[in-house]
């Protein structure tokens, strides 16, 4: 039953950024909720779970990006275990430390996406390119509670 | 702290290069991932459009008066023109230019858009079934879009002109200067290789040039707002303003050749 739940909420989640509101982007970003709830699954489920779910998210948000690489599956699921391999090392019962993580994960992911686009050849004005690091990264922080609450309400 | 094992690298590697064959050599797996979206996606789409009009009441009747008194001015130019064209069809007859076949549009509602902030596409309702296939041009009543980039059998995946990767091959209406425009994930565009020497001011209008193989020739791409030069000093660029606003795009044609 948690499974499907899992599934039902990443299924939610990528419909909810794919139809994002536009009042609600900041500087034309919106937050990466795939991205979220990926990390925050290490925090709340077994691994394989995580893992699973790292893979799924990061497939159906490559499914509705124009690149033909599969890059966020691949992202998604070093992510995964690199705070997998994190939450062993340090104590993460702190919701700030979370958040913390959450945060540092989005900048890294949003460097290497904008490293990728430059290197295929693409030309991103340096103003575009921090404000999709910077401020994306902040606006997926931010978002980060209300997705901490739905996955403690599926593993509970 | 990360010491890992021989294992454990492998085991990552098989899943990694699995996801990524999953995704690449599946079209099936991304057709159907669209295809189960897409009543949901066009659900939300209807839903905002439905509360947006309940929210903004009062801007949308002040919006209606002033539409209205447009409607009418444009009545009247449309009806000036009408009589322009006619004359332009006889001086054309005239001169026997071999008229061009006219395109078929396709109309189409935007039901979702980038999942992310470092590439600028949407996704259309319309699909194969439709008979749009990858490679065509996408204009609004503004001006131009984009293109598909790829089509499942109920939608289609468009990237906008604001895209780094895309690049429409475009010419200075006034001037025929030509030079390509490219995205910048921004709200304007940059027309670069321009010579130093090109006949290009603040104003100009910008249309795609004929040797552009996926955009049809006219197309109107937007207005240059200022020119510079580039670092190497060897050319010039121009930001342009794109003519359609392409971060509220609600409805698209889909030129079919």
């Amino acid at each position: 039953m948690r499974n499907f739940f899992i599934f039902f909420s990443l299924i939610i989640l990528a419909t909810l950024q794919l139809s994002w509101p536009e009042g609600l982007r900041f500087f034309h970003v919106k937050p990466d909720l795939l991205l979220v709830f990926t990390v925050s699954a290490v925090f709340y489920f077994d691994f394989k779970v995580a893992l699973a779910a790292a893979v799924l998210a990061g497939l159906l948000k490559d499914t509705f990006l124009p690149a033909e690489q599969a890059i966020n599956t691949v992202l998604f699921s070093i992510w995964s275990y690199a705070v997998f391999r994190l939450c062993r090392q340090i104590s993460i019962e702190n919701n700030y430390i979370r958040l913390a993580i959450i945060l540092i994960v989005a900048v890294l992911n949003n460097i290497i996406l904008g490293i990728h686009s430059l290197n295929s050849g693409n030309v991103i004005p340096a103003g575009i390119f921090l404000r999709n690091l910077i401020i994306s990264s902040l606006y997926t922080g931010a978002v980060a509670p209300l997705i901490f609450k739905l996955n403690k309400k599926i593993s509970a | 702290m990360f010491k890992l094992s021989r294992k454990t690298i492998t085991s990552f590697i098989l899943l990694a290069c699995a996801a990524f064959l999953i995704y690449s050599l599946s079209p099936f797996f991304r057709n159907s991932a669209q295809k189960t979206f897409k009543p949901q996606l066009t659900l939300i789409d209807l839903l905002k459009r439905e509360f947006g009009g309940i929210i903004f009441y009062h801007r949308n009747m002040i919006d209606s008066g002033r539409l209205k008194y447009e409607a009418q001015n444009l009545r009247r130019r449309l009806f000036d023109l009408r009589e322009v064209e006619q004359e332009n069809k006889r001086l054309k007859n005239l001169l026997s230019f071999k008229q061009k076949s006219p395109f078929r549009l396709v109309a189409s509602r935007v039901i979702a858009r980038s999942p992310d902030s470092w590439s600028s596409s949407v996704i259309i309702d319309k699909g194969r079934y439709n008979g749009i296939r990858r490679g065509m041009a996408v204009i609004n009543a503004q001006g131009l879009i984009g293109r598909v980039i790829e089509s499942a059998e109920g939608s289609s995946k468009v990237l906008l002109i604001n895209d780094p990767s895309q690049g429409v091959s475009s010419i200075v209406q006034s001037s025929r200067q030509e030079g390509l425009v490219s995205g910048s994930l921004g709200s304007n565009l940059i027309m670069r290789y321009l010579p130093i020497d090109a006949q290009v001011s603040v104003g100009d209008i910008i249309i795609t040039s004929e040797l552009s193989r996926v955009y049809p020739k006219g197309l109107l791409v937007g207005k240059v707002i200022s020119i510079g030069k580039e670092f190497s000093g060897l050319s010039r660029y121009a930001v342009i303003r794109p003519a359609a606003n392409l971060s509220s795009i609600e409805e698209v044609l889909v030129i079919i050749p």
